[in-house]
């Protein structure tokens, strides 16, 4: 394990950058591809970690028929029949990269010197676990910024993926051992979520003539 | 094994699924197979609550699946008022065709996804998994976005995109909760049982480390609590409530969030013997905070929908009140007002939709003398009113009672009078509303209108009748919250 930690450093800090790229790219295909390549690198993060517990191939696998194949497919499906430049957000691309790097450094400072409040284990606490846990929450506080920050609906989509991408990064270390039928029901209800909330916004692109959430406000109080 | 549990699931799966694949063919075998599934469904659902009231815990699959008494309660619920709202949506669905308000072939999709959405929430309230718990939280939102955004217009387009947002990530936080606890309890579980059963972390919750019980606290509590509607989480409630077809507000209102609250309790209330004070506080302060945002905020609505959705969240928040308190007494009252809080609320919107059918508007200061054509829809509206506003007689009083009891037996007398007062707030609102509505002066004069259909006033009298039977006679439900409190606490690993 101890010689892959150099591995896994790198593919974590590469998991962040393709999380910036995602939420800062205006052309939505690109960030598509960001999105395939970041799910690439988690996959094989998952393969490395599969090394030492060996239910993580199964989770490999269907992360990658998800992440790499479904998700991605749908998307670009989507936005071939929409649009594919997204509405400028309120934040430029300066202020918007400054405070991203501002909360990415912070909140992966915090979890990665006080990972006793977040791994329940003693094992967890270890490298690379502890990396792999900072990494996560850091991830998923990117989702988080990206769907409350954009204006853009199909880039809060985008922030949701990124969140679920966290949460699912987390589960190496929290829940290495997880059964197949709750990977399964997890990842499918991912897939679900991006073909309704897809399916939604088309009626909000037909309704409104853009995805710009700023125009939905008709149900304010 | 109990293999009622799986026919309670698939009944209304497989009729959503043949509605999907046959109802092209004619809408009468959409709208039959519709009232067959629910009718089958709803048996079902008796013979279990008739089990598990009465103390038996029924199980399936080595406990994969799980139903006691407060299983069963919720599972009756969610299977009565789903038969009362697909019966009600025969001639109100029917009439939006004719309207052309949608098109027919959307007739079978409506059918379909209420079945679906049925099965969805009757699997969370059988599920003894923490990660399948969270998977059909997940699912019940998903199966009910097409039905918010049903009506395809700019209002609804723009709720069912909150919802599904909203809740996604709400829910997202939810799965972080449940992971730490699983997390957190797996290493002291004997390897012979499955760390997934939530009856097995619930023995355990005193061994996982409390940092991590903080931690799943905050993020189960604001992950759950979005589904159930707790303040400030709860921005979803009045447009998904208001936007949607009137039966699918019925059951999202009524049912949904209780099944919110259900994942709350089996998730949450598992923490409560390692931290008991500190959580207790922070849960009633949460209660609290969502009644007065709730009905302060109804004062303001002139849509009858918005102005019973925002009800809602003032309702939750009781429910949420007594069960924060922990007390048996506390939690009895949660229950209690859990089960009136689903008659008199899918009795409410029924009212309004039936309203909305006739008159075609839901604007309270568009509509006038609409008792006098109606005046079935009346009393129902007014007898919904007067419970949920605890006036004695009706079912709501006797569960607001309860939850003023145990706030002031807990020491928390600031909690008791809030809660009075909000309850006299929403009395004065409600009643406000259906004079507005009902009484006065006819300012829709159309000599068409008249009363509604024979079933779609036949569940409003049901129900109505329910509010004024558990009201009069409240012994009747006794046994059932009390085997539910008793199933609540056996989830709690004592010291």
């Amino acid at each position: 394990m101890e010689e892959l930690t150099k591995y896994i450093s790198t593919i974590s800090l590469s998991l962040i950058i393709t999380s910036y790229l995602v939420i800062e790219l205006r052309n939505l295909r690109l960030s598509a591809y960001a999105y395939i390549v970041q799910a690439v690198l988690m996959c094989s993060l998952f393969v490395i970690f599969a090394t030492k517990n060996h239910g993580l191939y199964y989770w490999a696998l269907t992360a990658f028929i998800t992440k790499v194949v479904i998700i991605p497919y749908l998307l670009l499906r989507f936005i071939r029949r929409t649009t594919d430049q997204e509405f400028p957000p309120l934040i430029g691309y300066v202020g918007s990269i400054l405070l991203i790097t501002i909360i990415v450094l912070v909140f992966y400072r915090i979890t990665h010197q006080y990972i006793e409040f977040v791994a329940p284990t003693p094992a967890a606490m270890e490298e690379p676990f502890r990396t792999n846990l900072a990494v996560s929450f850091t991830i998923f506080i990117m989702g988080l910024y990206c769907i409350l920050v954009r204006r853009d609906a199909i880039k809060t989509v985008y922030g949701l993926l990124i969140l679920e991408n966290g949460v699912h990064l987390s589960l190496v270390s929290l829940a290495p051992l997880l059964r197949e039928t709750a990977i399964i029901g997890v990842v499918s209800d991912v897939v679900i979520a991006v073909i309704l909330l897809l399916y939604v916004i088309s009626g909000v692109y037909e309704k409104f003539g853009s995805t710009d959430t700023f125009q939905l406000k008709g149900l304010r109080w | 094994m109990n293999f009622e549990i799986l026919y309670l699931i698939l009944a209304p799966a497989l009729t959503g699924v043949s509605i999907f694949l046959a109802g092209k063919k004619s809408r009468v075998l959409s709208e039959g197979l519709a009232v067959l599934g629910t009718t089958i469904t709803f048996f079902f659902a008796v013979r279990i609550a008739f089990l598990t009231t009465r103390g038996e815990v029924l199980t399936l699959f080595r406990e994969e699946f799980r139903v006691d008494a407060l299983g069963g309660l919720i599972a009756f619920l969610v299977a009565f008022i789903g038969l009362i709202a697909v019966i009600y949506s025969l001639p109100y669905i029917r009439k939006e065709v004719t309207k052309k308000v949608i098109s027919p072939e959307r007739l079978r999709v409506y059918y379909a996804w209420m079945m679906i959405f049925l099965s969805s929430m009757l699997w969370a309230t059988t599920t003894n998994n923490i990660i399948m718990l969270w998977v059909i939280i997940e699912a019940t939102t998903l199966a009910s976005v097409v039905l918010v955004a049903f009506y395809w217009n700019r209002d609804a387009v723009e709720a069912g995109y909150k919802y599904a947002m909203l809740l996604t990530v709400g829910i997202t936080f939810a799965l972080f909760g449940c992971v730490l606890l699983y997390s957190g309890a797996s290493p002291h579980i004997p390897s012979a049982s499955d760390p997934l059963k939530i009856t097995e972390i619930a023995k355990v919750t005193s061994m996982i480390p409390k940092s991590i019980v903080n931690l799943a606290l905050v993020l189960l509590l604001a992950g759950f609590g979005t589904k159930a509607g707790l303040v400030p989480f709860h921005t979803w409630l009045p447009d998904a409530h208001a936007e949607a077809p009137t039966p699918v507000s019925a059951m999202l209102s009524g049912v949904m969030i209780k099944v919110g609250a259900y994942a709350l309790i089996r998730t949450v209330m598992t923490l409560y013997p390692v931290y008991p004070d500190p959580i207790k506080l922070f849960v009633v302060i949460l209660g609290i905070l969502t009644m007065l945002v709730g009905i302060f905020m109804a004062l303001m609505q002139d849509d009858l929908k918005r102005l019973l959705a925002y009800h809602s969240v003032s309702q939750m928040g009781y429910i949420i009140v007594g069960l924060g308190l922990g007390t048996y007494l506390g939690i009895y009252g949660g229950v209690f007002h859990l089960l009136n809080h689903t008659l008199f609320k899918s009795l409410l919107f029924l009212c309004v939709g039936a309203i909305t059918y006739t008159t075609g508007t839901r604007l309270i200061h568009s509509l006038g003398g609409v008792g006098k054509k109606m005046p079935i829809t009346a009393i129902c509206f007014f007898i919904g009113a007067v419970s949920m506003g605890g006036v004695p007689l009706f079912n709501g009083f006797m569960s607001k009672f309860t939850i003023f009891l145990a706030c002031a037996k807990a020491g928390m007398l600031w909690a008791t009078l809030l809660a009075i007062l909000t309850s006299i707030l929403t009395l004065f609102c409600l009643l406000h509303a259906a004079y507005c509505v009902f009484m006065g002066e006819i300012k829709i004069d159309d000599a068409t209108h008249k009363e509604v259909p024979a079933f779609m006033w036949i569940g409003m009298v049901l129900l109505s009748a329910l509010c004024f039977l558990i009201g009069v006679y409240p012994q009747v439900v006794y046994p059932i919250l009390n085997e539910a409190t008793k199933a609540i606490f056996s989830m709690m690993a004592l010291p």
